[in-house]
């Protein structure tokens, strides 16, 4: 899955605040890297040179104990003051991510499955709600309020350019706050190993500007297209009639089950699998005919059918935008 | 020790963990990339089960009651598919009890994968065709595991989910249910 | 709500003078009159000498399964109906011993077993002009001459694949058969039918989801509170098309008030159970409608239970009386709900006068009289993969379907009912068509005080109980009051009880060979004397560990029953058997 997916890129306030920390952390690290390595260099320069037989001579050096104990101190004193400094420095950074203005935020509620995010915008209003999968869309500058939820074992949310990490436990509710203060695409990732596909396990963020977001937005609560030629017509039936409503929904069509990804608008989504393939033409009629190759392990059965049928299926999926 | 005693010791040990190591491997075994046999599903399969695929599906059946990871498979797809809404969690509803030593049509495992693929008359949907035939098999491994008849190390245990029966590893068929006394309540009735 | 306090009863109610038409010795519908009193004028038995009643004869019905129905007696024949395979037996009751008149067998679908959520059950017929009206479990409403057991028509609708059967007893007013659906539990979208009773041809169809063509809402919809009123509620209030897998059927009683001309039922639970999936107030699901009998439209409705997260169908019956409200005399309706609360609603207009608890109840604090709304507590709100324990009262509710009975003697509704709390985890559903769509998981218990059940005679005036006896097992049955002064009804281990209905006291009982789930009445025999019916055969939701032999070691089996009925086996077995008793 393309996007951006750097923690040295934040896109937002949590992510700045953690790259202020993670600053915070490097810039102290090195200093105390560097002090210690000058202080080593020091000391091999300075070491007095003698051959193996010669006995230190401790009488020359009657000073020694204070410089050692001085060593110790500042030693001690340096690094409290450091401990302090990165101590505040966590401090600041937690206080920056719980002061996020959630004003006007948009709601998601976000299960985590194995290996796949669902997610269903505005979840408490019914004219507002819709479900999508493994592709958000958020506006520009405006909050995000994720309630993570977990649907089997315990996964993780790690949106590196937008946020830190937060797990998603059965049984638990907790939520994260995110803001994306640029356009652009950012990829995201399980990030507590879930099983066998915990590393195919990706989602994309799409931070776009209020306007496209409206329209993203309206377009996703719109029933399905209505197949238009008679191959997708064909699809659509085998769809509903197969193993594929088993498990998908498809909203307007009798395909209303809820245990894999909301397929309704799915071909507007760049990737299948939590960013296993591409939604390719080809590639997306391979996925439905052998997930497992993609990604062994995924939930979804093997599709034995006739070609013309998988391509129906395929092209009826694919006219779902 | 002497060393033949330690010899016949060493040869137990390697056996012992060789074997352990085998039923493990059997228990523990994931077979994830095809072809396998029966991953597919073919849609618009109505046609009721041959006697060839009977015979199969008993012999992977009785493979898969071995297999932890299938047995929990079928766990999993039986309250995806709503089994359990007729079937609670053995204890049944508007469909039966599968906990129990009483099968209507029989419980061995040809006859349980026959039961889910074509449906019964009495109310027992047909799954055959609309899931492929290997989730077939491990819902009627899991099946067999809610009465107890699944190898015990294979079959579930204790799961996180809301507690509603001893799990199906302790299941024993030996012990069907006992109607259990009146509670005495003082009264009069 | 306990604002009952500011309104001031006066002590005359008044029942409404809606007297079932013809014999006042008949029983010629489930309800006894469209008032749904259950109330039999006759006065012969008494609590002096009810305690010499004896079995006058009995009839096997040659079904195992739960007999929820209510005998009929028109004239000199007793008609019954059993559950599934749904036979409809015509007794003579001229002749000593009640010989066979005839029997009709519908042969209804075996697959429809299958998706009967509670027992395979029938509630039972109807009658009017020589004719008896059948619901079967297959989607079939029959109308069968009465003199000879023919078919006179049948009419299908719906379809036991996607989980829709019918259960409920049909009442035909003027020439007019209403039916209603079930399988709300498999995501059946409800409606409630008018069929012409000559011929069966279906007259008009109000559905409880969807849009306002469907639902029949349109000029004349006039509802009281501000939170009914809105176009296409039963689609706004739904994410997507949930209305169209929304619930809502109509699975059990109706009432109609002639002088209105109103039809009033309630609509059963949203589906699924899972309330996350459907966020939204879910209209028009647990709530009363008003309906005009000709035409079918809408004339108020009021939602008990607005986005039901526990289960709180509103199908229970509707007593019509009239009741002094301040002095004045207003027409309302006294329904006891699964929410837990006894509601008295003005018929005319769907206004709440008072709406008092009669069992415990934690799910909510009250119903604000001023808008209407229940006010739910925020501590037994279901989430997703969560277990929320001590829910009461349990998802059968504080009274389920089983009937209550009105005295206009003692101003007193009799309520059979249960007692019982639960544990509930809520888990992700998908809905698959023709199979269950709830995605709950409960295992119910006896609530405060140990009792399963109880019968409570609540006096609708005072909003009280003016006494109550416990019983050990949810009261499953029906009540019967009659006018000397006695009300009858069954316990789930099979004892047949005569209560004096002032007192609560214990004045007569027989043990019949199987648990009682149906509903006793009473008639004049054709020799002039009273006699008291009742079907025994254990079953229904309660009594389903019994009647399909399930596994009670599994808590969660029977919808969650199991576990608060592990004892059943041992207390009762199945069977199928009327018995009629009369004073000696």
């Amino acid at each position: 899955m393309n996007g951006v997916h750097d923690v040295l890129a934040p896109a937002g306030p949590q992510a700045l605040a953690l790259f202020h920390l993670w600053n915070a952390m490097l810039v102290a690290c090195v200093v105390v890297f560097a002090l210690t390595m000058a202080v080593l260099a020091v000391a091999l320069w300075r070491a007095p040179r003698a051959g193996e037989r010669t006995r230190p001579d401790l009488d020359a050096h009657p000073r020694r104990e204070a410089t050692l104990r001085r060593s110790v101190v500042w030693g001690i004193a340096g690094s409290s003051v450091l401990l302090v400094v990165l101590l505040f420095a966590s401090f600041f950074a937690d206080r920056a991510l719980s002061a996020l203005p959630l004003a006007d935020a948009v709601h998601i509620d976000l299960v985590g499955h194995q290996f796949w995010w669902e997610a269903h915008y505005e979840p408490n209003s019914p004219e507002r709600t819709f479900a999508t999968a493994n592709e958000l869309h958020v506006p520009v500058g405006r909050p995000v309020l994720i309630r993570l939820r977990a649907d089997d074992v315990i996964h993780s949310l790690w949106v590196p350019s937008l946020g830190g990490k937060k797990d998603l436990i059965p049984g638990r509710e907790s939520t994260l706050a995110l803001r994306a203060d640029r356009a652009g695409t950012y990829r995201g990732q399980c990030a507590e190993f879930c099983g066998y596909q915990h590393a195919k396990m990706a989602l994309v963020v799409v931070a776009e500007p209020p306007a496209d977001y409206e329209r993203w937005r309206a377009a996703q609560r719109a029933p399905a297209r209505e197949p238009a030629t008679a191959q997708e017509r064909r699809g659509l039936a085998l769809v509903e009639q197969t193993s594929c409503a088993m498990c998908h929904a498809i909203h307007g069509t009798r395909a209303r089950a809820r245990r894999a990804p909301d397929l309704t608008h799915v071909a507007s989504r760049g990737w299948l699998g939590a960013g296993a393939v591409e939604n390719t033409p080809e590639l997306r009629a391979e996925w439905i005919a052998r997930a497992q190759k993609f990604k062994p392990g995924v939930n979804m059965p093997p599709l034995d059918a006739a070609p013309d049928d998988l391509a129906a299926m395929s092209a009826y999926l694919g006219s779902l935008r | 020790m002497s060393s033949r005693c330690r010899d016949r010791a060493l040869v137990l040990a390697v056996a012992g963990v060789a074997g352990a190591l085998t039923a493990a491997c059997e228990r523990e075994a994931r077979d994830f990339l095809p072809p396998r046999p029966g991953a597919q599903v073919a849609p618009a399969a109505s046609a009721p089960a041959s006697a060839a695929a009977i015979a199969l599906a008993a012999a992977m059946v009785g493979r898969y009651e071995h297999n932890a990871y299938a047995i929990s498979a079928g766990k999993r797809l039986f309250a995806w598919y709503n089994c359990s809404g007729c079937h609670a969690n053995g204890g049944g509803g508007s469909g039966p009890a599968l906990m129990d030593d009483v099968w209507i049509y029989g419980g061995d495992a040809g006859t349980v994968y026959l039961t889910i693929a074509n449906g019964r008359p009495n109310g027992m949907p047909a799954f055959a065709g609309r899931i492929p035939e290997d989730q077939l098999w491990q819902l009627a491994a899991y099946v067999r595991s809610l009465a107890g008849l699944a190898s015990a190390d294979a079959a579930p245990n204790r799961d996180d989910a809301f507690l509603t029966r001893t799990p199906e590893s302790f299941a024993d068929p030996a012990k069907p249910e006992t109607v259990k006394p009146a509670v005495a309540t003082g009264r009069p009735q | 709500m306990r604002a009952l306090a500011a309104v001031a009863f006066a002590a005359a109610a008044q029942a409404a003078a809606l007297a079932a038409p013809g014999d006042p010795g008949d029983w010629p519908m489930a309800a006894h009159d469209y008032a749904s009193t259950r109330f039999s004028p006759l006065a012969d038995i008494t609590p002096a000498n009810a305690a010499t009643l004896r079995l006058a004869f009995t009839f096997s019905t040659g079904v195992v399964r739960g007999h929820e129905a209510a005998p009929l007696v028109v004239g000199n024949t007793m008609f019954i109906v059993t559950p599934y395979p749904n036979v409809v037996f015509a007794l003579d009751l001229s002749q000593p011993g009640a010989p066979l008149r005839w029997r009709f067998e519908p042969k209804p679908e075996a697959f429809a077993q299958g998706v009967a959520c509670c027992d395979v059950v029938n509630r039972g017929l109807a009658y009017e002009d020589g004719k008896v009206f059948l619901n079967t479990l297959d989607n079939q409403t029959i109308a069968i001459d009465a003199a000879h057991g023919k078919e006179l028509w049948r009419f299908r609708a719906g379809d036991i694949r996607t989980g829709e059967t019918r259960t409920m007893a049909p009442l035909v007013v003027k020439g007019r058969v209403l039916i209603g659906n079930s399988g709300g539990e498999y995501g059946v979208r409800g409606w409630l039918i008018a069929l012409d009773a000559a011929k069966g041809k279906e007259l008009w169809r109000a559905y409880s989801t969807g849009p306002d063509r469907d639902v029949l809402i349109g000029a004349d919809y006039k509802p009281f509170y501000a939170k009914e009123r809105g176009s296409d509620l039963g689609v706004r209030t739904w994410p997507a098309d949930a209305w169209k897998v929304g619930g809502g059927t109509v699975w059990g009683w109706i009432s109609y008030d002639p002088e209105l001309d109103l039809v009033y039922y309630g609509t059963a639970n949203p589906g699924p159970w899972n309330a996350e999936q459907r966020p939204g107030d879910n209209k028009f699901t647990s709530g009363l409608f008003a309906r005009d009998l000709a035409t079918g439209q809408a004339r108020w409705f009021y939602q008990l239970s607005p986005h039901d997260e526990f289960d709180y169908d509103a199908v229970n019956e509707n007593v019509l009386i009239d009741l002094a409200v301040a002095g004045k005399p207003r027409k309302v309706l006294v329904h006891p709900d699964r929410n837990g609360y006894v509601y008295v609603i003005d018929r005319a207009s769907g206004e709440v006068v008072s709406a008092t608890p009669f069992v415990q109840v934690n799910t909510s604090t009250g119903v604000d009289l001023a808008t209407g709304e229940l006010r739910y507590a925020p501590g037994k709100r279901q989430r997703t993969g969560t277990v929320v324990r001590d829910i009461c009262p349990a998802a059968p509710g504080g009274k389920d379907w089983q009937p209550s009975a009105y005295s206009p003697r003692t101003q007193l509704l009799y309520l059979p009912h249960q007692n019982l709390c639960q544990d509930q985890e809520t888990t992700q559903v998908g809905y698959i068509a023709g199979t269950p769509y709830v995605g709950a998981t409960i295992q119910m218990k006896p609530g405060p005080g140990g009792h399963r059940g109880r019968v409570t005679a609540w006096d609708p005036a005072a909003a009280k109980a003016r006494w109550t006896i416990d019983e050990d097992l949810p009261v499953w049955s029906g009540a019967l009051a009659t006018g000397g002064d006695l009300v009858f009804y069954g316990t789930m281990d099979g004892w047949f009880k005569a209560v004096d209905a002032n007192s609560g006291r214990l004045v007569w009982q027989f043990k019949t060979g199987s648990g009682i789930v149906g509903q006793p009445i009473s008639y004049r025999g054709p020799d002039g004397r009273q006699y008291v019916a009742v079907l025994s055969g254990v079953g229904g939701w309660a009594g389903a560990v019994v009647a399909g032999d399930l596994d009670t070691r599994d808590g969660s089996a029977a919808g969650g029953f199991a576990s608060a009925m592990r004892d059943l086996k041992q207390r009762t077995t199945k069977g199928g058997m009327l018995y009629v008793f009369a004073l000696p």
